[in-house]
């Protein structure tokens, strides 16, 4: 399987002079699941909107599907989620949203009807169908603006911190979605807790928009002084067990390490 | 940012956001809701059309008495209405004002040396009601019709892909501006408090006004990049509403083609 996303030397700085992304070089293959992370305003929105295409990098290229690095000729299959759900959101009703995607990118009437009462039965948006967007809590924006991009079908998910204002039950729900998602995913997130779920790769954005890390999972997440260094902190999972576990036994989800103490009380 | 300058932008905007919102009354059961979106589209604007031709007041108060009649049968308050189409005839009468003492005529009144006339202020009037009476048309169709089934239906009736993309984009981007300006607007109120002097108040909403406009501009790009990256950059498609065209979508026509052609008669005879 040849890579989905492949990104040479890409660098963006803003009108402004900040460099918020520099020489980043990334390959990520088809069914992949990776997670973005970095402290805040390290550059993974930036970077997300960089290899979603969304902005004119400065420097570098970015390569999609092994056949162009034109993002328009395969937007249907990219699906990027912006992280402020306000921006996302600009229709007039929750439906109009979620039909956008479809309609703009060729999914026939049929396909949409049923794909948008799949996600918005899943992300309990049925209610607020014909409400305008900007009238909902922020919770209800994040799932109608997620249920928004998964609604066209996309193979690769750029997910810009999906999980935002929504609570316990929605977090889960959206966590399914994603992990279910038969393609390709690149969650960026600057909190741990969720990283392990989703991805077996992890790449850190360090404070200076580079690459400071692209590992496995479990290598980066038990590397404190890698995550200290670029202003994050393992997981709590991590941290309870770092020195009495090794690295290559530390659980690096709740339901790990509740899995590993249940069997080591009998 | 409190006091008179204060609380009336905040009311201000607050008004002018929900005039921007279609809800309820577009999912409401009406006269207009009912209609197929091409006869919605084709016959409010042939009516909106025979305004533009009018020149006499008379004419044009009938069509907008027809507008008021459309709007109680389509569930649209009058209030609503009003509210949505009154900015711009108020702004285009401040623009056409001074035609009420350029345009030779009888004298109505003098003042400071100049001579208001009759045929300026019929003028002035005329001019106003007619954008008045057309803008209500407009809204009235945006508040009875989903916006993605209007775009659906410009594009079914091979209206130029251009036009229909700048309407998309000004009417998101016009919905954008009241939204930014009333969250900008609730973010200052909940950081100051007690009574500003109105000199204060003004200082403040100059401020404001340059935050404002970077903050739309930024944000505006944002929303840019949240259409392409659902396929904003192809053509507007939106799924059509379209059905069979029933008797109530053909009187409807008939009566936007009788406006346009009497309304026509009226100005040039036969
Ligand atoms: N429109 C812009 N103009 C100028 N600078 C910007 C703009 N957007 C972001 N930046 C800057 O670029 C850098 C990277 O921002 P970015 O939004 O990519 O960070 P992030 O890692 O996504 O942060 P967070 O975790 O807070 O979402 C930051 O220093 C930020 O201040
Ligand atoms: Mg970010």
């Amino acid at each position: 399987m040849g890579p989905v996303i492949e990104a040479r030397g890409l660098t963006h700085a803003y009108p402004d002079g900040t460099t918020a992304i520099q020489d980043v070089t990334v390959s990520i293959d088809e069914g992949e699941r990776v997670a973005v992370i970095g402290a805040n305003g390290s550059g993974k929105s930036t970077l997300q909107l960089a290899l979603g295409g969304l902005v004119e990098p400065t420097a570098g290229t970015v390569r999609y599907f092994d056949e162009t690095t034109d993002a328009e000729a395969v937007r249907d299959r990219l699906g990027v989620l912006l992280q402020d759900p306000d921006d996302y959101l600009f229709n007039t009703t929750v439906r109009e949203d979620l039909e956008y995607g479809p309609a703009q990118l060729g999914m026939s009437r049929e396909a949409a009807t049923q794909r948008v009462a799949h996600v918005a039965a899943e992300l309990g948006l049925d209610a607020l169908l014909d409400r305008p967007p900007f009238r909902l809590s922020g919770g209800e924006k994040q799932r109608a603006a997620v249920a928004s991009v998964l609604a066209f079908e996309p193979d690769v998910l750029l997910l810009d911190e999906p999980f935002g204002a929504v609570d316990a039950h929605y977090r889960d729900r959206i966590l399914k979605l994603v992990t279910d998602h038969e393609g390709t995913v690149v969650l960026f997130t600057p909190s741990l807790d969720v990283v392990a779920d989703v991805a077996d790769r992890v790449i850190v954005v360090g404070p200076d928009g580079s690459i400071a890390a692209d590992g496995s999972v479990r290598d980066v997440l038990t590397d404190s002084t890698l995550l200290q260094a670029n202003g994050l902190r393992p997981p709590a999972t991590v941290t309870l067990f770092e020195g009495i576990l090794d690295a290559d036994d530390v659980p690096l989800t709740v339901s790990d390490a509740r899995a590993y103490l249940l069997d080591e009380l009998g | 940012m409190t006091g008179v300058v204060g609380r009336s932008v905040e009311s201000i905007t607050g008004a002018l956001r929900t005039v921007f919102t279609a809800e309820q009354v577009a999912s409401a059961d009406g006269l207009l809701q009912r209609r197929d979106p091409r006869v919605a589209v084709c016959s409010v604007a042939g009516l909106a059309l025979a305004v533009m031709i009018t020149r006499t007041i008379a004419v044009t108060l009938c069509f907008g008495a027809v507008t008021v009649i459309l709007a109680r049968l389509s569930a649209v308050p009058l209030r609503r209405l009003l509210a949505r189409s009154l900015a711009v005839p108020l702004v285009s009468a401040v623009i056409v004002l001074p035609q009420v003492v350029v345009l030779p005529g009888d004298t109505l009144v003098r003042a400071f040396g100049l001579s208001v006339t009759v045929d300026g202020v019929a003028y002035v009037v005329l001019f106003t009601l007619r954008v008045g009476v057309g803008v209500a048309l407009l809204s009235l169709i945006v508040m009875t019709t989903p916006f993605s089934a209007v775009v659906a239906a410009m594009r079914e009736l091979h209206v130029p892909v251009a036009l229909v993309w700048v309407i998309a984009v000004t009417y998101r981007y016009l919905f954008l501006f009241f939204d930014e300006l009333q969250r900008l607007v609730l973010a200052r109120n909940s950081r100051t408090t007690g009574r500003s002097s109105l000199r204060g108040g003004w200082r403040d909403a100059k401020r404001l006004v340059g935050t404002f406009l970077l903050r739309t501009l930024d944000r505006g790009e944002r929303v840019g990049r949240a259409m392409q990256a659902r396929g904003g950059a192809r053509p507007p498609s939106p799924y059509s509403r379209s059905r069979t065209v029933d008797r109530g979508d053909y009187a409807l026509v008939a009566l936007a083609v009788i406006a346009v052609v009497g309304s026509g008669v009226v100005r040039w005879g036969l």
